[in-house]
């Protein structure tokens, strides 16, 4: 992992808060995407959805491998 | 060898990709009803299964907030996960899989949005949603709550230019960069900020509207 990515992640909530002030509603929200995360955590898929991907998937021919998986497992025959 | 993110990578639709977007949709089988709790897919893939368990509620988040509608939003990430399913095998690990699927997301609810059917379609957003979607231990009131929230954001989102809706939508994904979001949607982390910066400020000039 990056270890770059959560100081990044800082400082883009930090412009976040800054720019956008407080958003009130029921609850209050420091930022847009702070009100947009609690949306997302309150919404599911409906269950139905991940049967009709398996179902739609089981129909389909098995994708190839790509490029990287291929080049992996030829090495580690190799050795 | 083909550049299969490239072939993800535009915003800019064509009659193909109208068509395509289409075209899966309807040729979609539609489950005849719920299936009862517990009840788990089937995966002909169990690796394919991981990456939807991961990824899908956040993709099935960021189309229905950037089409408005809950079934449109439903078959929209069907086809997301079935053209992934399709493509994996072009997937070339240069970018995390929550950005690639992302890639296929946008791309495909543009084409969608762009098509004369979605344009006069009458939306029956958030009624059905939130009868499935608010967990059942919630109190009343909080359901009600969450309910006008949502119903609140889905406006606010409706009002703005798709461009900013989804950079607003992509950046609160906290897997998700500026750098990340700059590559997805092909412009510089810079332009990234000046329109997330701009963004910000409509989505709460246009949430104020509908106090």
């Amino acid at each position: 992992m990056n270890p770059k990515i959560p100081k990044l992640q800082q400082q883009q909530k930090q412009e976040a808060v800054e720019q956008t002030g407080q958003l009130r509603t029921a609850r209050e929200f420091a930022s847009v995407e702070e009100m947009l995360r609690d949306d997302a955590a309150q919404t599911s898929p409906p269950p139905r959805l991940a049967h009709r991907v398996a179902e739609s998937i089981a129909k389909e021919p098995k994708p190839g491998r790509s490029w990287w998986q291929r080049l992996f497992s030829r090495r580690s025959a190799d050795l | 060898m083909a550049k299969p993110v490239e072939a993800e990578s535009s915003f800019v639709s064509d009659n193909a990709r109208q068509a395509e977007a289409v075209s899966v949709s309807a040729s979609t089988p539609v489950a005849d009803g719920p299936p009862s709790a517990g009840d788990q897919p089937k995966w002909a893939s169990p690796e394919f299964g991981a990456i939807y368990e991961e990824h899908s509620r956040q993709i099935y988040y960021v189309a229905l907030r950037f089409l408005g509608d809950p079934t449109q939003a439903e078959d929209a990430t069907h086809d997301v996960f079935l053209k992934a399913y399709r493509k994996l095998g072009e997937f070339r690990g240069e970018s995390a899989m929550r950005t690639w699927l992302y890639r296929i997301t946008s791309n495909h609810c543009r084409n969608l949005l762009q098509t004369w059917h979605q344009r006069n379609m009458v939306s029956n957003a958030d009624d059905t949603l939130w009868e499935t979607a608010v967990a059942a231990a919630e109190s009343p009131l909080r359901v009600l709550e969450i309910k006008e929230l949502g119903q609140r954001i889905q406006q606010t989102l409706d009002g703005l230019p798709p461009e900013y809706r989804l950079l607003l939508l992509l950046v609160a994904d906290q897997q998700m960069s500026y750098k990340e979001i700059a590559t997805l949607t092909e412009q510089s982390p810079d332009a990234v900020r000046g329109k997330l910066h701009r963004a910000r400020k409509a989505f709460i000039a246009q949430f104020q509207k509908f106090t």
